[in-house]
């Protein structure tokens, strides 16, 4: 049994998003995480002078702490990171800060900016050029996440996988999102429009991949100790986990049975209490729709192979979008590929709002534990499971 | 042919070349793929590390491998970045990552060559050979003759 002393001892006490959006109307970068900040601040009912550390997500020309503190003014501060993405590395990195005593209270934000190199639009703005891409890589490079179009090209020859696999993904998302109004794809989605869209790297399609916005996250962490003091409905961290092998050489993996993913669930079915049978919310990461067969197949809700037959069986057709055993969405606020490429901070967001009721539309009933997959297979397999006090 | 590490640069000004990749680019521009072997415990690996991630040794010997494997991966790219020779206007260019058959799980990736889009699958084997890109030499496969 692996130690987790950290267990439920941090809380998530204050929330706050922009929304996210494919043109932020002539926002910065800092602007959109210091009104997700200052959202997340109040949300928790604190002020500048209580946040005391503060970790922000190391996303491409978004602000990082420093640029922060001194934008919002935060008086004193005593610890402040920058984790590379996904969303749980920084996640991690805020717990232990305050587990160890680094700090008493965290801001954790994560914005995000179309880029000139993803977003022919965002090319357009004059402000966004400065952000080099670097030397442009070969065709035949596979790093950075290039390779999942090519695991996925091995995932549907090992298992004879039709296209719909993919497509149930895309459509789960797409049909979830239209009930969130934080999201920015809220178009009906079908099967045949799905097996229309433009390829980009086959077998992967335009809506197997998430989209670029703009946009912010923030939270705000504390002991649990002081959040029963301070919110009447503090969501804490059960576990959290990080998970990486040896061979994460994007085109070396092993295979598709051993991964980031599989130390991940590893690691976090040894250090939790809470697992599949007890969980009411699932999220598994979906910047590529490959990566969310894998989530669900390596957390064991099936066989290896079996996601898509699982999500066609789990289908709620009133819905248009999957409740497993006729009770767990996945993914209800419409995850990377239709809420927005949030990196997790949206599947982090969406699982604490869930938690604490204040889901709207989406609300599952009695909702108490969540379940997160977050990242992918090769260099940001992350994991952590939330429950409601 | 040896020549210096400026020299090197300069042959592939699209490649990041460091002090751990630059025997294997070398090997590029006299046409010989060299993939490092472990002088200690024979294992190879790739891409090119500073130890031997197997045993920890340090001395490691670029060793030119027959470049014959089978394809492991392929994508078909519709869109991506800009290279000579590759128009996506005319159609998707392959990408596969092959497993080589010196080791198992030891993998090399580039496009493939001579080869009908249709016929770029898993499991086809495949040989290396090469073609030019910016001035210099570039390892590609193609389906492999005696195959």
């Amino acid at each position: 049994m692996p130690r987790n002393p950290i267990r439920d001892e941090i809380a998530i006490v204050g929330l706050g998003s922009t929304g996210f959006s494919r043109d932020s109307g002539g926002r910065s970068s800092k602007a959109l995480a210091c009104d997700a900040a200052i959202r997340a601040i109040r949300d928790a009912g604190l002020e500048a002078k209580d946040i005391d550390g503060i970790v922000g997500a190391n996303e491409p020309g978004g602000p990082n702490p420093n640029q922060m503190t001194a934008a919002l003014g935060l008086p004193q501060v005593t610890h402040f990171s920058s984790p590379t993405p996904v969303a749980v590395f920084a996640l991690v990195d805020a717990m232990n800060a305050l587990f160890s005593g680094s700090c008493d209270t965290v801001l954790l934000y994560y914005a995000y900016q179309r880029l000139p190199w993803n977003s022919r639009s965002a090319a357009k703005d004059p402000f966004r050029r400065i952000y080099p891409m670097g030397a442009i890589p070969a065709p035949e490079e596979n790093n950075p996440s290039a390779a999942y179009a090519a695991w996925a090209s091995r995932y549907i020859h090992e298992y004879d996988a039709p296209r719909e696999d993919f497509g149930r993904v895309a459509l789960n998302m797409r049909a979830n999102a239209r009930h969130n109004p934080l999201a920015v794809m809220k178009a009906p989605l079908t099967m045949e429009g799905y097996l229309q869209a433009r390829m980009i790297r086959e077998p992967l399609c335009m809506l197997d991949m998430d989209v670029p916005v703009d946009g912010a996250d923030a939270f705000v962490l504390t002991t649990t100790e002081r959040a029963k003091a301070i919110t009447r409905n503090p969501v804490v961290i059960h576990a959290a986990t990080v998970g990486l092998v040896d061979k994460n050489d994007e085109d070396q993996l092993p295979n598709l049975r051993r991964h980031g993913q599989h130390v991940v669930v590893e690691s976090l079915k040894a250090k939790s209490d809470i697992w599949l049978s007890d969980v009411d919310l699932f999220f598994p990461y979906d910047g590529f729709s490959i990566i969310t067969l894998g989530w669900i197949e390596n957390f064991g809700w099936c066989k290896p192979g079996g996601a898509g037959r699982f999500l066609e069986e789990h289908w709620d057709d009133a819905a248009g979008s999957v409740r497993i055993n006729g009770r767990i969405p996945i993914n209800p606020h419409g995850g990377s590929l239709s809420e927005g490429a949030t990196r997790g901070s949206g599947h982090l967001r969406e699982a604490v709002m869930q938690l604490r009721g204040d889901a709207g539309a989406r609300q599952v009933a009695n909702a108490r534990t969540a379940l997160i997959g977050c990242g992918g297979f090769f260099f940001n397999s992350q994991g952590a499971i939330l429950q409601r006090l | 042919m040896t020549i210096d590490d400026a020299a090197l640069v300069e042959r592939f000004p699209y490649l990041r070349i460091d002090h751990d990749t630059k025997h294997h680019f070398r090997g590029w521009l006299d046409e010989r793929l060299l993939i490092n072997r472990c002088d200690d415990c024979g294992r190879f690996h790739h891409p090119p590390k500073p130890v031997c991630p197997s045993c920890w040794s340090a001395s490691l010997a670029p060793t030119r491998v027959s470049g014959r494997g089978v394809i492991h991966l392929t994508m078909l790219l519709h869109q991506g970045p800009p290279a000579p020779g590759v128009d996506y206007a005319k159609g998707p260019h392959p990408v596969v990552s092959v497993d080589l058959e010196e080791q198992e799980g030891l993998r090399y990736t580039s496009t493939v060559i001579d080869c009908p889009l249709e016929e770029v699958r898993i499991g086809l084997p495949v040989e290396l050979t090469w073609i030019d890109r910016f001035g210099a030499p570039f390892p590609v496969f193609r389906p492999r003759k005696d195959a």
